[in-house]
């Protein structure tokens, strides 16, 4: 073939199928993806909007003592005759929110430490590491009970707490990642062009090393609601602050003469878990799948 | 017995994918394999060859369907349970699969691998059938049988684990050998060592073979017929002894000449001697753009079992230079140091010692600065060989483009986009390609785009690192007449890394020879491959298959160019 064959017509580009779009697809192409995501938005939606769904004020006393479900309360009323439904609608809120904030400092610092100590390698490598294995055999449960027995409950000590102890998975799976991915050569490539490590980094490595770490983190805040409502249970929860594990807590006392009372909210934490549970899967399976 | 051939496949399609999505890979494939007989199934990638094999042994993957025939002597095979499909796989049928390392259990030592299906399947005693696979390495050319038995796939070379494999397909005695680019991922040499043995033991027990391969010269050595594939149709058959005569269909010429013809008598042709200047490659280093000059790599790798280092000589004493606007190769088999040299000379890897000039300038030899790399990459730029890991599936093409533009220029947002669109046409791609993600690209097309992403640095020379080894016939000789376009008009030198002699001849002005490390040869291209002075380079040129070549054993010396524990990277 001679210089004539150079420049001959192409193929068609397809149209370009978002890489968004079908991460989407897959994910609501499994039944247990779609109810996983179904799930999760609706408490998203919840949280949200939670006063305007909620009927009544959650702290405020709006009806008769102990109630059982009933068209005008439809989870019933609590001791002090408490709307059931709007305790759980604003719990939602509390709970998503320690969640998303822990969400986001988890994956600031694990995808900072994992990428630092991957990329790094050498001393930084070892140095971080053995910073993470000494968080991750942190018993992340006693220290948010240690830290509320010193400074008192509260929502953001709680965020805090968890945020700085729910990292490390997510770091050691980020470095697997970015230990993989700079031996690539569209990294050797940039490096060619003399892109700073920074940018190497950020700009080629990390999008390509974050999907996996954010389908983990469907995972750890799973967890993360778990604790939280267990720490509600036992009574370390904000007073002021509705969430599931008061309520849980509150039903403490009555759990034979009003089921709705831990019913309900140990529901709302299933169905949190569940969802977030499932997401998480099908979002390893979506992304997993087009490598 | 009745005269049915060994193999008949009879109207085999393939369809992948269900309803909307349904491709058809195979479109009505029939042919007959006779006892004794060998056919060679040539064509491009996606042409279904492979679907073919798959079909045959019944192993296709999920969401592929099958119809169509295929007999194994008197028996139809497509109508068979899978338990008894599974004594037909190993008991009549043997496949040489492309890779034998990921076909191997890592974790099991050779022996083991070798035996498993006497012992289990045909109930040989577990020492008998120890026996039988130790003479039967003996046969396949590996001497310390006995020693190699006991050892796990990964202290094996690539060569030595394709004649374990050859020698497990043979062990179970079947009638008929499938194999499937049993060499594609060899060196050439050794090629030709793995090839003689197949070809050998395949007639010895007079065996019906169906050889798949896109290397048409190739199978045109080891078979008695050929048909090429294009689309999932079998476009034309021919006897391998007239292959070159006889092709009529205008897909096989094309095939045929998208190589670079093979021919080592030194016929300078006019265009040749136009292009190639009278000035030895170890020309004044004043003249040269690049000079390397003793150049040396050394890994301290951690010795197994005692303590302390041994030193890995990745590249020993390079010496050569590459002068402005010039074309210099470097020739070599994997693991002799190609792609350590490369990268030494783009700054990813530091040397050990030795001096590289730029201009009769020498450059800083230790770990880069972001700068110092910046600024060595406006003189040098790589492109690597496989363009599917090269570029970042995440990003369009027009952003990597632009990523780098905004690495070396300081021009604005309207600037670069006008630029990208330019260096897209420049690598022959419509400007439209920008927006494409290198997902819905071709191999040919993707590596085109690397091109343009090292261009967008305007460098003075490009190191191309097997950079069309990975491609099909067609696209490479597109791709090779794209670089010969690029030099001539932007004066962009090359430094092409390969062990493509064939391809070398038709780009290269100079040759670099490089065995183990060392620089064993120099010179120009034509002197250097009529007349070689080194015996390695006589063998280099030996194995390459073309008209009339069969491929011969060549007993220990073809063997000792891969030790066992310097494997391909």
């Amino acid at each position: 073939m001679s210089a004539t064959a150079d420049g001959v017509p192409f193929e068609p580009v397809p149209p370009g199928a978002g890489q968004r779009r079908s991460v989407l697809r897959g994910i609501v192409s499994s039944p247990s993806g779609l109810f996983g995501a179904t799930l999760t938005a609706t408490l998203v939606v919840v949280a949200v909007f939670a006063p305007a769904l909620a009927p009544y004020d959650p702290f405020g006393i709006d009806g008769p003592v102990l109630h059982p479900p009933s068209g005008t309360h439809l989870l019933g009323t609590d001791a002090l005759g408490r709307d059931v439904f709007s305790g759980v609608i604003h719990g939602t809120r509390t709970s998503l929110l320690i969640a998303g904030t822990v969400g986001a400092l988890v994956l600031l610092i694990g995808s900072f430490v994992g990428a630092v100590s991957g990329y790094a390698g050498r001393w930084a490598d070892d140095v971080l590491m053995r910073l993470t294995e000494a968080f991750q055999v942190l018993p992340r449960f006693f220290l948010a009970i240690v830290v509320i027995a010193f400074f008192g409950p509260g929502v953001d000590r709680l965020i805090i707490v968890l945020g700085c102890t729910s990292w490390p998975m997510l770091a050691r799976l980020v470095r697997a990642e970015v230990l993989s991915l700079k031996q690539r050569e569209f990294v050797a490539a940039a490096q060619a062009h003399g892109a700073s490590s920074v940018r190497v980094v950020v700009r080629e490595i990390l999008p390509n090393a974050l999907p996996p770490a954010i389908a983990l983190l469907g995972l750890i805040l799973a967890q993360v609601i778990l604790i939280e409502a267990s720490l509600g249970f036992i009574g370390l929860g904000d007073p002021n602050a509705m969430s599931w594990g008061y309520l849980a807590n509150t039903a403490q006392r009555f759990l034979r003469v009003a089921w709705w009372l831990p019913l309900f909210p140990g529901l709302a934490i299933l169905l949190a878990v569940l969802g977030l549970n499932l997401l998480g899967d099908a979002l390893t399976e979506a992304l997993g799948g087009r490598r | 017995m009745t005269t049915a051939p060994a193999l008949r496949v009879e109207d085999l399609r393939v369809t992948a994918g269900h309803d909307r999505g349904a491709r058809d890979v195979v479109r009505g494939v029939s042919f007959d394999i006779a006892t004794g007989e060998a056919l060679g199934l040539v064509g491009e990638s996606g042409s279904g060859k492979s679907m073919t094999i798959r079909s045959i042994i019944g192993l296709l993957p999920p969401a592929v369907t099958m119809t169509g025939v295929v007999r194994l002597g008197d028996l139809d095979v497509t109508g068979l349970t899978e338990a008894a499909m599974r004594r037909v796989r190993g008991d009549r049928i043997g496949v040489v699969f492309q890779d034998p390392r990921s076909h191997i259990n890592p974790l099991r030592t050779v022996g083991d691998f070798l035996v498993e299906q006497l012992v289990t399947v045909r109930r040989v005693h577990p020492g008998d059938a120890m026996r039988r696979a130790e003479a039967l390495l003996l046969d396949v050319g590996i001497s310390d049988a006995s020693r190699r038995l006991r050892q796990r796939p990964y202290e094996l070379s690539g060569g030595l684990l394709q004649r374990v494999m050859i020698a497990s397909v043979l062990l179970a005695e079947p009638d008929v050998v499938l194999a499937d680019e049993p060499t594609t991922a060899l060196d050439t040499t050794i090629q030709e060592e793995v090839m003689a043995i197949l070809d050998e033991e395949r007639r010895k027990r007079d065996l019906a073979m169906l050889f798949v391969s896109h290397d048409l010269d190739l199978a045109g050595a080891v078979c008695d017929h050929i048909a090429v594939m294009k689309d999932g149709v079998i476009v034309e058959r021919l006897p391998a002894s007239a292959m070159r005569t006889s092709a009529r269909e205008p897909y096989t010429t094309t095939l045929m000449n998208a190589r670079p013809h093979w021919h080592t008598e030194a016929t300078v042709t006019a265009t040749d001697a136009g292009q190639h200047s009278p000035a030895a490659p170890s020309s004044p280093p004043d003249e040269a753009l690049l000079d390397v000059h003793d150049l040396r790599k050394v890994y301290r790798v951690r010795k197994a079992a005692a303590r302390g280092h041994d030193d890995l000589v990745a590249v020993d004493s390079a010496s050569f230079s590459l002068p402005e606007g010039g074309s210099l190769a470097i020739v070599g088999e994997s693991g002799s140091g190609k792609t350590t040299l490369a990268r030494m000379l783009v700054g990813l890897t530091s040397p050990t010692s030795g001096e590289i000039r730029l201009d009769g300038r020498p450059v800083s030899m230790g770990r880069l600065s972001t700068r110092q790399r910046r600024q060595r990459g406006r003189a040098l730029q790589m492109v690597f060989q496989d363009p599917y890991s090269s570029l970042d599936r995440r990003q369009t093409v027009g952003s990597c483009l632009s990523e780098v533009l905004r690495l070396h220029t300081s021009l604005s947002s309207e600037q670069r986009r006008r630029r990208v669109a330019e260096l897209v046409e420049q690598v022959g791609l419509p400007s439209r390609h920008a927006e494409a993600r290198p997902r819905s690209l071709s191999g040919g097309e993707r590596q085109r785009v690397a091109i343009a992403r090292a261009l967008a640095a305007e460098p003075r020379a490009l190191v191309l690192d097997e950079a069309v080894s990975a491609l099909d016939v067609s696209i490479q000789a597109q791709v090779l007449a794209l670089l010969e376009r690029l030099r001539r008009d932007l004066g962009v030198a090359l430094l092409f890394i390969s062990h493509d002699l064939p391809v070398v001849r038709r780009l290269c002005d100079d040759v670099v020879v490089m065995h183990r490390g060392l620089v064993v040869e120099c010179g120009l291209v034509l002197d250097v491959l009529a007349a070689p002075r080194c015996a390695y380079t006589q063998r280099l040129i030996d194995s390459v298959p073309r008209d009339g070549w069969r491929p011969r054993r060549r007993g220990r010396d073809g063997l000792s160019t891969a030790t066992d524990l310097t494997r391909s990277s």
